[in-house]
């Protein structure tokens, strides 16, 4: 068998680069998001209100018990539908249409906010009450201790699980060549068929990968004991 | 001048439940500026729930408390508003963990009275001072001892310049060998003429300190007197079979 992997390097390699800050473009600014919305539904969740705490329930259940990739397909082709359906009044037809990209960061926020919410709602529960307690003592509202007591020790103690979220995050951004957003495995696809570079091309996109999520890895375990902190 | 006119805090009928467990029946307290008073009873007997009544950790089901002569239950005074006046101390100390000894002191000051970094933190040097950890101020509450976390946690409760000083079973959670150290510190604020309420196992501290001890059991207080009345001559019963337990 004759591997042209110099000619594969040269003829992909441009076009990954172009892939790789889609990634991360991605997966930065969807991780941001959906640490923020997995925030908000998990103190959404802690509410007293009992009308809140079920809306959120059931929203949590559904991203959950549904795939990312039909999240995505939903999210790009049929969101657009329903609201141009909506939307439309007395003969203006309106033509809202997402770009890939904006569905693709859409549906894994929503996806990942989920997810991210649990660690955070386990991670405020598991905070001694007498935390909560010392801090009330003192005179702080229940909002401040909230914000100051309670929070900042259940997102320490978070770290070491949104480290695994991001990294996930970086290799489920693959599943966004499904709605055309020209990330890694589109273009090494599009490479592949042309060229029949089919080994050359694969084991190059598994190494790209692998170089993009071994470091953040490191990373964040760095991170993880920068802000360990003892109990 | 009535004895109930230089109440700091009046407590009146107070009775607390938990569903229908009766824990506190009918108490009534009055603490007078500078007075020291500990509590004491066997667990169960609702000594720390009434502490935490106090500074409405635990709501009380009914009765009456006033604080300088504010109704603290009416809902006109905020809750937070006035634990600001009354600090608490833990069993478990509960120091913030994620802040070194100095910001666990100097962060109720700086965000609830708005001092400046440096007023906060020079007085909090005063605080560690005065504890006898003038060398911790730089540490991480986990590298301290049991006996350390209870003195910085007594120093953070200082640092609100409370007038009332609630303790909560202070050196239960402590090596033997380490209560004296925390006990120690207490005794100084006790001769300085900080007002406090102490419960307590340390029967030793309570007839040394205390002005007035209050024996409680089943949710009654069932003996109130001086040090020498309830550990020289119990009056009740129960407080002499309690007394001989412990004694």
């Amino acid at each position: 068998m004759d591997l042209k992997w110099s000619e594969a390097i040269e003829g992909l390699g441009p076009s990954l680069l172009q892939g790789v800050v889609v990634v991360l473009q991605a997966t930065i600014i969807s991780f941001i998001l959906a640490t923020i919305l997995g925030l908000l539904i998990a103190m959404c969740r802690l509410s007293k209100w009992k009308v809140i705490r079920g809306i959120f329930v059931v929203f949590v259940e559904i991203v959950r018990g549904t795939p990312l990739l039909v999240q995505l397909f939903y999210i790009y082709y049929v969101v657009p539908l329903l609201l141009n359906h909506l939307l439309s009044s007395g003969g203006t037809q309106p033509n809202i249409q997402f770009t890939a990209l904006s569905a693709g960061i859409a549906g894994m926020t929503i996806n990942y906010g989920a997810y991210i919410s649990e660690v955070f709602r386990s991670a405020i529960l598991a905070i001694d009450t007498g935390q909560k307690e010392s801090g009330l003592a003192l005179g702080f509202t229940q909002l401040q201790v909230l914000r100051k007591i309670v929070i900042p020790q259940a997102l320490r103690n978070s770290i070491p699980v949104l480290g695994n979220y991001l990294v996930m995050m970086i290799k489920d951004t693959s599943l966004l060549a499904v709605i055309s957003v020209s990330e890694l495995l589109l273009r090494t696809q599009t490479y592949a068929s042309q060229t029949f570079q089919t080994i050359e091309s694969y084991t190059i996109l598994a190494v790209v990968y692998l170089v993009l999520s071994l470091p953040l890895a490191h990373v964040m375990k760095m991170i993880e004991k920068k802000f360990h902190v003892e109990n | 001048m009535s004895e109930t006119d230089q109440s700091m805090l009046k407590i009146t009928e107070l009775s607390k439940y938990y569903g229908e467990n009766h824990v506190l029946k009918k108490v009534n307290l009055n603490v007078k500026k500078g007075e020291v008073v500990c509590i004491i009873g066997p667990s169960g007997s609702g000594k720390s729930t009434f502490l935490r009544c106090i500074n409405l950790l635990e709501r009380p089901s009914s009765g009456s408390i006033f604080y300088q002569g504010n109704d603290v239950l009416d809902g006109k005074w905020k809750t937070n508003e006035y634990r600001q006046h009354v600090g608490m101390v833990f069993q478990g100390y509960y120091l913030f963990p994620f802040k070194k000894v100095l910001d666990n002191i100097t962060m109720a000051p700086r965000t609830l009275k708005n001092k400046d970094k440096a007023e906060a933190e020079k007085e909090a040097f005063e605080l560690l001072e005065k504890v006898g950890l003038a060398d911790k101020d730089n540490v991480y509450p986990a590298s301290l001892s049991g006996g350390q976390k209870q003195r910085v946690a007594i120093a953070r409760a200082l640092a609100m310049n409370p007038e009332l000083l609630l303790f909560d079973e202070p050196t239960s959670a402590l090596d033997p060998e380490l209560v004296g150290e925390v006990l120690r510190v207490m005794k100084e604020l006790a001769e300085e003429g900080m007002t406090m309420v102490v419960v307590t196992h340390e029967m030793g501290f309570a007839r040394e300190v205390a002005n007035r001890v209050i024996f409680m059991e089943g949710g009654y207080i069932v003996e109130e007197g001086t040090p020498e009345e309830i550990f020289g001559n119990p009056k009740n019963e129960r407080t002499r079979e309690f007394l001989a337990r412990v004694l």
